[in-house]
């Protein structure tokens, strides 16, 4: 090989893994941060709903310190090459989703849409070429929510509130649909959505449970 | 940007997904498109491996027995070929316009180091050196210098380490010729270049390592060769010349009788085709 393209090549290499070890720091700062918010989140299988509202105040400034990491991830990706390094961090990413949607859900009842999801993340949309939250990462975030909801369903029962599974149950059904609405390739999306039958059938048997016992009022409303 | 409302009711939230449906059938259906593309540049390729190999191993008319005029001829005709190919990345370019070619690098990875391949090789036969990553990434760019698309180093790299099996092959089956033991030679010092400086990227590059064993393995095929060729040639005090003219005239007096002496080595080197298409 000529000497000047070994040289390039081997400069070319270094940059790259440079970049890579930059973008790996951040990445495991972002990861600490996913993990302590699902810790803290893990604890509304145990809180009654009363106490809810200090708990999810907690998950808020972690959340919001999520900016910070996106903000320097945007600096360091080169123009047009997000879907270059995105592997490298789309995991965090996606847990971060499921935070924000739990939290939202649980505050409101609603879903926080992509766009709002990526404005609490502080992800601007001009950085498209190099930071973004694509569809897929924000829908794996959302079947991740279904998965804790399901959960949730039952451990409500347990703590006495007997009206949240039916809250989920209509949340989840809504979400189903609208997942039924896509043409899913046979990938992780795909997987993941067929697994999400289950859990709709765990919160069906739940809502059957406390209707049967007539724990809970009648959902004509 | 919170500002809009959040999603509640069925027909919300199915709205939404209408449009993610949208984006997903459009990106599927784009990765579709250039995993075909990517699959008829590999084909394309190949052709053009085996064209050069034919032209390269094809001396039957008295003036094709000069090699440097067939590889010339070989050069003409791969690089010939190898425009249909760069038409065909011309071709789907706007398909991967802007951040959209990492998002399918994956998909029309498989093709393009075929196509560097083929591209290496004519490159070898033209000029004895290996293409550089400018040069490749020039024959990827339209006549004003605009690039089709970045050209990624991991399928430069993985490209031309597959080089070293066509090389192989190359030196191999030149052996019987005239000229061809010194040919195999300089393949074989040559490819040992490539191993040397290859083994410098591989904690860089995914796959390379595989790759490198490869060009191990060829390397030892061109090493054995050359050294048969050595041992049996010093049992006579002859100048490489005359060795030449002594087995070409073997050869072509039992040419007419149907293979004859010559069939156990043809046999030999077809055996080294098999090991290597995979």
């Amino acid at each position: 090989m000529d000497a000047a393209n070994l040289e390039f090549i081997i400069q070319m290499l270094e940059q790259d893994t440079d970049l890579k070890e930059k973008i790996k720091d951040q990445v495991t700062e972002f990861d600490k941060k996913t993990r302590t918010m699902a810790g803290l989140l893990n604890k509304i299988h145990s809180t009654p709903t009363a106490q809810l509202p200090p708990l999810l105040d907690s998950v808020q400034p972690i959340l919001a310190s999520c900016t910070d990491i996106t903000a320097v991830i945007a600096q360091l990706v080169p123009a047009n090459q997000f879907w270059r390094w995105k592997d490298m961090w789309c995991n965090s990413l996606r847990s971060a989703v499921f935070s924000a949607t739990l939290i939202e859900y649980l505050r409101s009842g609603t879903l926080l849409t992509l766009p709002q999801v990526g404005g609490i993340l502080g992800i601007h949309p001009e950085w498209a070429d190099r930071f973004t939250l694509a569809a897929e990462d924000y829908l794996h975030g959302l079947i991740s929510l279904v998965n804790e909801l399901s959960r949730l369903a039952v451990n409500s029962v347990t703590l006495g509130n007997y009206e949240e599974p039916l809250r989920i149950s209509a949340f989840v059904k809504d979400l189903f649909a609208g997942f039924a609405m896509l043409n899913l390739k046979n990938d992780l999306l795909r997987r993941r959505y067929d697994s999400l039958k289950y859990d709709i059938k765990k919160i069906e048997e739940v809502v059957y449970d406390v209707s049967l016992r007539k724990l809970a009022p009648t959902p004509a409303k | 940007m919170s500002q809009q409302a959040t999603l509640a009711g069925r027909s919300a939230i199915v709205e939404v997904f209408d449009s993610f449906r949208d984006e997903l059938d459009e990106h599927n259906d784009r990765r579709e498109r250039l995993i075909k593309s990517s699959r008829d540049v590999t084909n394309l390729s190949k052709k053009v491996i085996f064209l050069l190999h034919r032209i390269m191993t094809d001396d039957a008319s008295p003036e094709d027995q000069d090699d440097r005029k067939r590889a010339a001829r070989a050069v003409i005709k791969g690089r010939d070929k190898l425009k249909e190919i760069q038409n065909m990345f011309a071709g789907f370019s706007h398909e991967v316009k802007g951040d959209r070619f990492w998002r399918y690098q994956r998909a029309v990875s498989p093709g393009l180091q075929e196509y560097i391949e083929a591209l290496s090789f004519t490159h070898y036969l033209d000029t004895g050196r290996l293409v550089s990553y400018d040069e490749v990434q020039k024959s990827l760019s339209d006549n004003e210098g605009n690039q089709y698309f970045p050209l990624p180093l991991e399928d430069y790299l993985l490209g031309l380490s597959d080089l070293t099996g066509e090389l192989m092959r190359f030196a191999i089956s030149s052996i019987p010729h005239r000229g061809g033991r010194a040919k195999a030679n300089e393949v074989c010092a040559f490819v040992r270049n490539c191993k040397a400086d290859f083994e410098i990227f591989v904690p860089h590059v995914r796959d390379l390592r595989k790759k490198q064993n490869v060009t191990s393995q060829s390397l030892e095929k061109i090493e054995d060769a050359a050294y048969t060729v050595a041992v049996r040639s010093s049992e006579y005090d002859l100048p490489p010349e005359m060795l030449d003219d002594l087995v070409s005239r073997t050869v072509s007096s039992v040419h007419g009788g149907d293979g004859g002496g010559s069939g156990r080595r043809k046999r030999g080197r077809e055996d080294d085709h098999d090991d290597y298409d995979d």
